[in-house]
Protein backbone atom coordinates (compact mmCIF):
# COMPACT_ATOMS: atom_id res chain seq x y z
CA UNK A 1 0.00 0.00 0.00
CA UNK A 2 2.70 2.71 0.89
CA UNK A 3 4.71 1.59 -2.42
CA UNK A 4 1.41 2.34 -4.30
CA UNK A 5 1.14 5.71 -2.82
CA UNK A 6 5.03 5.94 -3.10
CA UNK A 7 4.45 5.40 -6.61
CA UNK A 8 1.59 7.48 -7.06
CA UNK A 9 3.17 10.71 -5.59
CA UNK A 10 5.97 9.94 -8.04
CA UNK A 11 4.17 10.36 -11.34
CA UNK A 12 0.95 12.42 -9.86
CA UNK A 13 1.72 15.41 -12.33
CA UNK A 14 2.22 13.09 -15.64
CA UNK A 15 -1.08 11.30 -14.50
CA UNK A 16 -2.51 15.16 -14.34
CA UNK A 17 -1.34 16.25 -17.33
CA UNK A 18 -2.46 12.96 -19.36
CA UNK A 19 -6.00 14.14 -17.88
CA UNK A 20 -6.39 17.53 -18.41
CA UNK A 21 -4.62 16.81 -22.65
CA UNK A 22 -7.58 14.11 -22.47
CA UNK A 23 -10.45 16.34 -20.96
CA UNK A 24 -9.10 18.62 -23.34
CA UNK A 25 -8.95 16.78 -26.83
CA UNK A 26 -12.28 15.45 -26.10
CA UNK A 27 -13.82 18.80 -25.46
CA UNK A 28 -12.37 20.06 -28.54
CA UNK A 29 -13.42 16.74 -30.64
CA UNK A 30 -17.00 17.60 -29.22
CA UNK A 31 -17.27 21.13 -30.13
CA UNK A 32 -19.13 22.72 -33.22
CA UNK A 33 -19.06 26.30 -34.48
CA UNK A 34 -21.91 26.75 -32.06
CA UNK A 35 -20.63 26.09 -28.73
CA UNK A 36 -17.49 27.53 -30.21
CA UNK A 37 -20.04 30.93 -30.53
CA UNK A 38 -21.51 30.37 -27.20
CA UNK A 39 -18.31 30.58 -25.37
CA UNK A 40 -17.35 33.93 -27.50
CA UNK A 41 -20.55 35.07 -26.37
CA UNK A 42 -20.20 34.47 -22.41
CA UNK A 43 -16.31 35.81 -22.43
CA UNK A 44 -17.95 38.67 -24.28
CA UNK A 45 -20.09 39.77 -21.10
CA UNK A 46 -16.35 40.35 -19.69
CA UNK A 47 -13.90 41.89 -22.07
CA UNK A 48 -17.01 43.29 -24.70
CA UNK A 49 -16.88 46.62 -23.77
CA UNK A 50 -13.12 46.68 -23.74
CA UNK A 51 -13.07 45.50 -27.58
CA UNK A 52 -15.93 48.24 -28.35
CA UNK A 53 -13.74 50.77 -26.90
CA UNK A 54 -10.64 49.62 -28.50
CA UNK A 55 -12.66 49.21 -31.76
CA UNK A 56 -14.69 52.54 -32.06
CA UNK A 57 -10.93 54.28 -31.83
CA UNK A 58 -10.21 52.47 -34.66
CA UNK A 59 -13.39 53.29 -36.59
CA UNK A 60 -12.97 56.75 -35.56
CA UNK A 61 -10.09 57.21 -38.22
CA UNK A 62 -12.23 55.52 -41.17
CA UNK A 63 -15.80 57.88 -40.58
CA UNK A 64 -15.37 59.86 -43.72
CA UNK A 65 -14.99 57.04 -45.90
CA UNK A 66 -17.82 54.84 -44.66
CA UNK A 67 -19.88 58.37 -44.63
CA UNK A 68 -19.55 58.22 -48.21
CA UNK A 69 -20.77 54.67 -48.75
CA UNK A 70 -23.75 55.31 -46.63
CA UNK A 71 -24.51 58.27 -48.38
CA UNK A 72 -24.04 56.44 -51.51
CA UNK A 73 -26.49 53.11 -50.41
CA UNK A 74 -29.10 56.33 -49.08
CA UNK A 75 -29.08 57.63 -52.81
CA UNK A 76 -29.64 54.06 -54.51
CA UNK A 77 -32.33 53.11 -51.77
CA UNK A 78 -34.43 56.14 -52.49
CA UNK A 79 -34.30 54.92 -56.12
CA UNK A 80 -35.56 51.86 -55.28
CA UNK A 81 -38.07 53.30 -52.46
CA UNK A 82 -39.62 55.25 -54.84
CA UNK A 83 -40.04 52.39 -57.60
CA UNK A 84 -41.79 50.93 -54.66
CA UNK A 85 -43.85 53.46 -53.89
CA UNK A 86 -45.50 53.31 -57.32
CA UNK A 87 -46.06 49.81 -57.03
CA UNK A 88 -47.61 50.38 -53.88
CA UNK A 89 -50.43 52.37 -55.30
CA UNK A 90 -51.37 49.57 -57.91
CA UNK A 91 -51.34 46.89 -55.51
CA UNK A 92 -53.88 48.95 -53.70
CA UNK A 93 -55.83 48.75 -56.10
CA UNK A 94 -55.17 45.21 -56.75
CA UNK A 95 -57.32 43.69 -53.57
CA UNK A 96 -55.76 40.02 -54.57
CA UNK A 97 -52.52 40.84 -54.56
CA UNK A 98 -50.59 39.98 -51.35
CA UNK A 99 -49.37 42.33 -48.69
CA UNK A 100 -46.39 44.10 -49.56
CA UNK A 101 -44.60 43.69 -46.53
CA UNK A 102 -42.11 40.68 -46.35
CA UNK A 103 -40.99 38.24 -43.82
CA UNK A 104 -37.63 40.01 -43.42
CA UNK A 105 -36.93 42.31 -40.91
CA UNK A 106 -33.86 44.34 -40.50
CA UNK A 107 -31.67 45.92 -37.69
CA UNK A 108 -28.22 47.22 -37.49
CA UNK A 109 -25.27 46.74 -35.46
CA UNK A 110 -21.47 47.67 -34.83
CA UNK A 111 -18.69 45.00 -34.82
CA UNK A 112 -16.90 45.36 -31.96
CA UNK A 113 -14.67 42.40 -32.35
CA UNK A 114 -13.53 40.83 -36.09
CA UNK A 115 -10.83 38.21 -37.20
CA UNK A 116 -9.68 37.20 -40.27
CA UNK A 117 -6.39 35.27 -39.38
CA UNK A 118 -8.29 31.69 -37.61
CA UNK A 119 -9.44 29.18 -39.64
CA UNK A 120 -12.93 29.40 -37.65
CA UNK A 121 -13.26 33.15 -37.82
CA UNK A 122 -16.57 34.61 -35.81
CA UNK A 123 -17.63 38.47 -35.42
CA UNK A 124 -19.05 39.69 -32.49
CA UNK A 125 -21.34 42.14 -32.45
CA UNK A 126 -22.51 45.27 -30.16
CA UNK A 127 -26.24 44.04 -29.83
CA UNK A 128 -27.81 40.94 -28.83
CA UNK A 129 -31.29 39.81 -27.19
CA UNK A 130 -32.11 43.16 -25.79
CA UNK A 131 -32.40 44.67 -28.97
CA UNK A 132 -34.42 41.99 -31.00
CA UNK A 133 -31.39 40.39 -32.13
CA UNK A 134 -31.31 36.58 -32.66
CA UNK A 135 -29.63 33.44 -33.64
CA UNK A 136 -29.91 32.31 -37.17
CA UNK A 137 -29.83 36.30 -38.40
CA UNK A 138 -28.14 36.70 -41.60
CA UNK A 139 -25.53 39.50 -41.65
CA UNK A 140 -24.41 41.31 -44.17
CA UNK A 141 -22.53 45.18 -45.09
CA UNK A 142 -24.14 48.46 -45.63
CA UNK A 143 -23.84 47.70 -49.32
CA UNK A 144 -25.70 44.36 -49.13
CA UNK A 145 -22.84 42.18 -49.25
CA UNK A 146 -22.94 38.46 -47.34
CA UNK A 147 -21.04 38.61 -44.07
CA UNK A 148 -22.02 36.00 -41.67
CA UNK A 149 -25.09 34.90 -39.73
CA UNK A 150 -25.36 35.01 -35.92
CA UNK A 151 -24.91 31.83 -34.01
CA UNK A 152 -25.59 32.67 -30.17
CA UNK A 153 -26.63 35.57 -28.39
CA UNK A 154 -26.19 37.36 -24.40
CA UNK A 155 -27.99 40.25 -23.33
CA UNK A 156 -25.86 42.76 -24.69
CA UNK A 157 -23.75 40.98 -27.93
CA UNK A 158 -24.06 38.43 -30.38
CA UNK A 159 -21.52 36.13 -32.14
CA UNK A 160 -22.13 35.17 -35.65
CA UNK A 161 -19.99 32.42 -37.88
CA UNK A 162 -17.91 34.75 -40.35
CA UNK A 163 -18.08 33.95 -44.04
CA UNK A 164 -14.45 33.59 -43.09
CA UNK A 165 -15.19 30.52 -41.02
CA UNK A 166 -14.36 26.41 -42.34
CA UNK A 167 -17.52 25.82 -40.95
CA UNK A 168 -19.85 28.36 -43.00
CA UNK A 169 -22.20 26.86 -45.27
CA UNK A 170 -24.50 28.86 -47.49
CA UNK A 171 -26.23 28.31 -51.30
CA UNK A 172 -25.08 30.61 -53.82
CA UNK A 173 -26.33 31.26 -57.21
CA UNK A 174 -24.66 32.92 -60.69
CA UNK A 175 -27.00 35.68 -61.34
CA UNK A 176 -29.23 35.80 -64.05
CA UNK A 177 -29.16 31.93 -64.69
CA UNK A 178 -29.85 30.06 -61.73
CA UNK A 179 -28.15 27.14 -61.24
CA UNK A 180 -26.90 27.08 -57.55
CA UNK A 181 -23.69 25.54 -55.80
CA UNK A 182 -22.36 25.72 -52.45
CA UNK A 183 -20.14 28.27 -50.65
CA UNK A 184 -17.75 27.39 -48.26
CA UNK A 185 -13.81 28.62 -47.35
CA UNK A 186 -11.17 26.81 -47.52
CA UNK A 187 -9.17 28.68 -44.72
CA UNK A 188 -6.28 29.68 -47.05
CA UNK A 189 -7.21 33.21 -48.74
CA UNK A 190 -9.33 35.89 -46.64
CA UNK A 191 -10.34 37.72 -50.78
CA UNK A 192 -12.10 34.32 -51.90
CA UNK A 193 -14.65 31.67 -51.20
CA UNK A 194 -15.29 28.78 -53.09
CA UNK A 195 -18.26 27.38 -54.83
CA UNK A 196 -18.38 23.55 -55.54
CA UNK A 197 -21.11 21.72 -57.05
CA UNK A 198 -22.27 24.27 -59.71
CA UNK A 199 -23.92 22.85 -62.82
CA UNK A 200 -21.58 21.80 -65.07
CA UNK A 201 -24.68 23.57 -67.81
CA UNK A 202 -24.25 26.75 -66.17
CA UNK A 203 -23.47 29.48 -68.69
CA UNK A 204 -20.67 31.75 -66.54
CA UNK A 205 -18.14 33.85 -67.30
CA UNK A 206 -15.04 35.91 -65.34
CA UNK A 207 -16.47 38.61 -63.20
CA UNK A 208 -19.95 37.55 -63.23
CA UNK A 209 -22.04 38.24 -59.86
CA UNK A 210 -22.46 34.79 -57.29
CA UNK A 211 -25.20 36.07 -55.01
CA UNK A 212 -27.77 34.07 -52.39
CA UNK A 213 -30.30 31.71 -53.80
CA UNK A 214 -34.26 31.82 -52.99
CA UNK A 215 -33.54 28.60 -51.32
CA UNK A 216 -31.38 29.83 -48.79
CA UNK A 217 -32.77 29.79 -44.71
CA UNK A 218 -31.04 32.80 -43.30
CA UNK A 219 -30.30 35.14 -46.33
CA UNK A 220 -33.00 36.79 -48.83
CA UNK A 221 -32.38 35.72 -52.33
CA UNK A 222 -30.15 38.46 -54.21
CA UNK A 223 -27.57 39.13 -51.58
CA UNK A 224 -24.30 39.86 -53.12
CA UNK A 225 -21.33 37.18 -52.44
CA UNK A 226 -18.31 38.58 -54.91
CA UNK A 227 -17.77 37.86 -58.70
CA UNK A 228 -16.07 35.23 -60.31
CA UNK A 229 -12.37 34.98 -60.20
CA UNK A 230 -11.98 31.89 -62.05
CA UNK A 231 -13.61 28.30 -62.69
CA UNK A 232 -12.72 24.79 -63.98
CA UNK A 233 -14.71 21.45 -64.01
CA UNK A 234 -14.22 19.08 -61.02
CA UNK A 235 -12.50 15.41 -60.72
CA UNK A 236 -15.43 13.97 -62.23
CA UNK A 237 -16.19 16.41 -64.68
CA UNK A 238 -19.83 16.94 -63.74
CA UNK A 239 -19.44 19.92 -61.84
CA UNK A 240 -17.96 23.51 -61.41
CA UNK A 241 -15.94 24.61 -58.73
CA UNK A 242 -15.53 28.55 -59.01
CA UNK A 243 -13.24 30.46 -57.11
CA UNK A 244 -15.15 33.44 -56.12
CA UNK A 245 -13.39 36.87 -55.37
CA UNK A 246 -15.68 38.32 -52.01
CA UNK A 247 -17.85 41.74 -52.22
CA UNK A 248 -17.36 42.18 -48.78
CA UNK A 249 -14.01 43.78 -47.58
CA UNK A 250 -13.79 41.48 -44.48
CA UNK A 251 -11.22 42.54 -42.87
CA UNK A 252 -12.68 46.36 -42.41
CA UNK A 253 -16.24 45.45 -41.43
CA UNK A 254 -17.85 48.34 -39.08
CA UNK A 255 -21.40 48.53 -39.31
CA UNK A 256 -23.44 45.98 -40.75
CA UNK A 257 -27.25 45.19 -41.30
CA UNK A 258 -29.16 42.48 -39.41
CA UNK A 259 -31.76 40.36 -41.05
CA UNK A 260 -34.05 38.30 -39.58
CA UNK A 261 -36.34 36.39 -41.47
CA UNK A 262 -39.64 35.56 -39.62
CA UNK A 263 -41.03 32.86 -41.59
CA UNK A 264 -37.65 30.85 -40.84
CA UNK A 265 -39.39 29.34 -37.77
CA UNK A 266 -42.75 28.10 -39.69
CA UNK A 267 -40.56 26.80 -42.56
CA UNK A 268 -38.65 24.76 -40.12
CA UNK A 269 -41.58 23.07 -38.34
CA UNK A 270 -43.03 22.74 -41.70
CA UNK A 271 -40.18 20.48 -42.88
CA UNK A 272 -40.00 18.73 -39.91
CA UNK A 273 -43.40 18.06 -39.87
CA UNK A 274 -42.71 16.54 -43.41
CA UNK A 275 -39.30 14.50 -42.73
CA UNK A 276 -40.97 12.78 -39.44
CA UNK A 277 -44.15 12.27 -41.51
CA UNK A 278 -41.48 10.46 -44.52
CA UNK A 279 -39.79 8.28 -42.05
CA UNK A 280 -43.29 7.43 -40.20
CA UNK A 281 -44.45 5.78 -43.92
CA UNK A 282 -40.87 4.10 -44.25
CA UNK B 1 5.34 31.26 -3.85
CA UNK B 2 7.83 34.42 -4.16
CA UNK B 3 6.98 37.01 -7.12
CA UNK B 4 3.76 36.04 -6.74
CA UNK B 5 2.38 39.76 -7.96
CA UNK B 6 4.80 40.06 -10.80
CA UNK B 7 3.93 36.91 -12.45
CA UNK B 8 -0.02 38.00 -11.97
CA UNK B 9 1.03 41.23 -13.60
CA UNK B 10 2.77 39.40 -16.67
CA UNK B 11 -0.14 36.93 -17.01
CA UNK B 12 -2.50 39.51 -17.23
CA UNK B 13 -0.81 42.02 -19.47
CA UNK B 14 0.28 38.97 -22.02
CA UNK B 15 -3.45 37.58 -21.73
CA UNK B 16 -4.63 41.41 -22.27
CA UNK B 17 -1.83 41.80 -25.55
CA UNK B 18 -3.54 38.76 -26.79
CA UNK B 19 -6.89 39.24 -26.17
CA UNK B 20 -6.79 42.64 -27.63
CA UNK B 21 -4.11 43.30 -30.15
CA UNK B 22 -2.79 40.08 -31.55
CA UNK B 23 -6.36 38.66 -31.84
CA UNK B 24 -7.22 41.64 -33.74
CA UNK B 25 -4.91 41.42 -36.59
CA UNK B 26 -6.94 41.64 -39.67
CA UNK B 27 -3.54 42.11 -41.58
CA UNK B 28 -3.48 38.31 -43.21
CA UNK B 29 -4.57 34.98 -42.75
CA UNK B 30 -1.55 33.68 -42.27
CA UNK B 31 -0.73 35.96 -39.48
CA UNK B 32 -1.92 35.07 -36.26
CA UNK B 33 0.72 35.30 -33.32
CA UNK B 34 0.23 33.75 -30.31
CA UNK B 35 2.61 35.86 -28.08
CA UNK B 36 0.85 34.99 -24.42
CA UNK B 37 2.80 31.81 -24.64
CA UNK B 38 5.43 33.93 -22.89
CA UNK B 39 3.84 33.55 -19.66
CA UNK B 40 4.72 29.81 -19.33
CA UNK B 41 8.27 30.33 -21.18
CA UNK B 42 9.23 33.06 -18.63
CA UNK B 43 8.07 31.82 -15.00
CA UNK B 44 11.06 30.74 -12.78
CA UNK B 45 13.14 27.92 -13.70
CA UNK B 46 12.88 25.77 -10.32
CA UNK B 47 9.27 26.29 -10.50
CA UNK B 48 7.52 22.99 -9.82
CA UNK B 49 6.02 20.78 -12.42
CA UNK B 50 2.10 21.14 -10.34
CA UNK B 51 2.91 24.64 -11.13
CA UNK B 52 3.70 24.96 -14.40
CA UNK B 53 1.20 22.14 -15.34
CA UNK B 54 -1.56 24.68 -13.49
CA UNK B 55 -0.19 27.97 -14.83
CA UNK B 56 -0.54 26.29 -18.41
CA UNK B 57 -3.89 25.40 -17.88
CA UNK B 58 -4.60 28.59 -16.47
CA UNK B 59 -3.14 30.96 -19.43
CA UNK B 60 -4.64 28.07 -21.88
CA UNK B 61 -8.23 27.84 -20.35
CA UNK B 62 -8.10 31.77 -19.86
CA UNK B 63 -7.50 31.97 -24.27
CA UNK B 64 -9.62 29.81 -25.01
CA UNK B 65 -12.47 30.98 -23.12
CA UNK B 66 -11.84 34.58 -24.69
CA UNK B 67 -11.10 32.99 -28.32
CA UNK B 68 -14.18 30.87 -28.39
CA UNK B 69 -11.46 27.74 -29.04
CA UNK B 70 -13.11 25.21 -27.20
CA UNK B 71 -9.93 23.61 -26.26
CA UNK B 72 -6.86 23.92 -28.59
CA UNK B 73 -5.08 26.67 -26.44
CA UNK B 74 -5.35 24.67 -23.17
CA UNK B 75 -3.92 21.66 -25.30
CA UNK B 76 -0.93 23.41 -26.74
CA UNK B 77 -0.44 25.17 -23.60
CA UNK B 78 -0.59 22.54 -21.09
CA UNK B 79 1.71 20.39 -22.97
CA UNK B 80 4.39 23.39 -23.08
CA UNK B 81 4.53 23.78 -19.95
CA UNK B 82 4.88 20.11 -19.46
CA UNK B 83 7.68 20.00 -21.35
CA UNK B 84 9.31 22.96 -20.76
CA UNK B 85 11.96 21.71 -18.18
CA UNK B 86 13.03 19.47 -20.86
CA UNK B 87 13.89 22.01 -23.66
CA UNK B 88 15.51 23.97 -20.94
CA UNK B 89 17.71 21.11 -20.07
CA UNK B 90 18.17 20.49 -23.18
CA UNK B 91 19.06 23.83 -24.41
CA UNK B 92 20.90 25.17 -21.41
CA UNK B 93 22.37 22.39 -19.79
CA UNK B 94 21.24 20.64 -16.56
CA UNK B 95 23.75 22.07 -14.43
CA UNK B 96 22.55 25.72 -15.42
CA UNK B 97 19.17 24.99 -14.99
CA UNK B 98 19.34 23.40 -11.94
CA UNK B 99 20.50 26.31 -10.56
CA UNK B 100 17.15 28.63 -10.96
CA UNK B 101 16.23 32.14 -11.72
CA UNK B 102 14.10 33.64 -14.32
CA UNK B 103 14.76 32.55 -18.09
CA UNK B 104 16.64 35.71 -19.70
CA UNK B 105 19.39 37.30 -22.04
CA UNK B 106 21.33 38.41 -18.80
CA UNK B 107 20.86 34.80 -17.14
CA UNK B 108 21.15 32.16 -19.93
CA UNK B 109 23.21 34.72 -22.40
CA UNK B 110 21.41 35.94 -25.48
CA UNK B 111 21.76 33.13 -27.79
CA UNK B 112 21.01 30.48 -25.59
CA UNK B 113 17.65 32.31 -24.63
CA UNK B 114 16.57 32.92 -27.86
CA UNK B 115 17.03 29.62 -28.83
CA UNK B 116 15.00 28.49 -25.76
CA UNK B 117 12.49 30.96 -26.69
CA UNK B 118 12.02 29.73 -30.20
CA UNK B 119 11.00 26.49 -29.37
CA UNK B 120 8.95 27.21 -26.67
CA UNK B 121 6.98 29.38 -28.82
CA UNK B 122 7.38 27.07 -32.12
CA UNK B 123 6.52 24.02 -30.53
CA UNK B 124 2.81 25.78 -28.90
CA UNK B 125 2.25 27.09 -32.35
CA UNK B 126 2.85 23.77 -34.25
CA UNK B 127 0.44 22.44 -31.99
CA UNK B 128 -2.07 24.97 -31.85
CA UNK B 129 -2.15 25.43 -35.66
CA UNK B 130 -2.24 21.99 -37.00
CA UNK B 131 -5.10 21.06 -34.33
CA UNK B 132 -6.80 24.31 -35.48
CA UNK B 133 -6.51 22.62 -39.53
CA UNK B 134 -7.30 19.26 -38.23
CA UNK B 135 -6.97 17.60 -42.11
CA UNK B 136 -3.73 17.46 -43.91
CA UNK B 137 -5.31 18.90 -46.71
CA UNK B 138 -3.56 22.28 -46.73
CA UNK B 139 -0.49 21.03 -44.60
CA UNK B 140 1.51 23.71 -46.52
CA UNK B 141 -0.43 26.20 -46.16
CA UNK B 142 -0.47 25.54 -42.27
CA UNK B 143 3.70 24.76 -42.49
CA UNK B 144 3.44 28.85 -43.94
CA UNK B 145 0.97 29.80 -41.27
CA UNK B 146 3.15 28.13 -38.61
CA UNK B 147 6.67 29.83 -39.62
CA UNK B 148 4.86 33.80 -40.17
CA UNK B 149 2.83 33.74 -36.85
CA UNK B 150 5.92 32.28 -35.34
CA UNK B 151 8.36 34.30 -36.55
CA UNK B 152 6.37 37.52 -35.65
CA UNK B 153 5.43 35.35 -32.01
CA UNK B 154 8.87 35.08 -31.08
CA UNK B 155 9.82 38.58 -31.75
CA UNK B 156 7.20 40.04 -29.45
CA UNK B 157 7.61 37.03 -26.96
CA UNK B 158 11.49 38.21 -26.62
CA UNK B 159 10.17 41.99 -26.51
CA UNK B 160 8.25 41.40 -23.79
CA UNK B 161 10.96 38.90 -21.88
CA UNK B 162 12.92 42.26 -22.04
CA UNK B 163 11.01 44.44 -20.17
CA UNK B 164 9.78 41.85 -17.66
CA UNK B 165 13.33 40.62 -16.60
CA UNK B 166 15.21 44.38 -16.90
CA UNK B 167 12.90 44.43 -13.87
CA UNK B 168 14.06 41.71 -12.07
CA UNK B 169 17.32 40.80 -10.55
CA UNK B 170 18.64 37.44 -11.86
CA UNK B 171 18.66 35.18 -9.62
CA UNK B 172 16.16 34.50 -6.99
Amino acid sequence: MYRLLEFLRSIYVALLFIIIEAVAIGYYARSSQFTQARILTQSNRLVGGIHGAFHNLKHFFTLPAENRQLLERVVSLENELSLYREQAVYHALDTLASPLAGPYQYTSARVVANSINKQENFITLNKGLDYDVSPEMAVITPAGEMVGYVASCSDRYSVAVSILNTSFRASGEVLGDGHYGAISWNGLDSRYVSMSDLSKYTRIERGDTIVSTTISNYFPAGIRIGTVESFELNETRTAYNVKVRLAADMSALHDVILIKNQDLNELTQLNDRVQNKNSLDN
Amino acid sequence: MYRTLQYALLFLVAAALQIFLFNNLSLSVYLNPLVYVVFIALLPMEASPLTMLLSGLAMGVAMDWTMGAAGVNTIATVFVAFIRIHLLNFVCGKENVHDGGVPSSRRLGDKAFLNYLSLVVLIHNAIFFYLEALSPAHALATLLRLCVSAAVGILFCWLIARLFTNRLSLRV
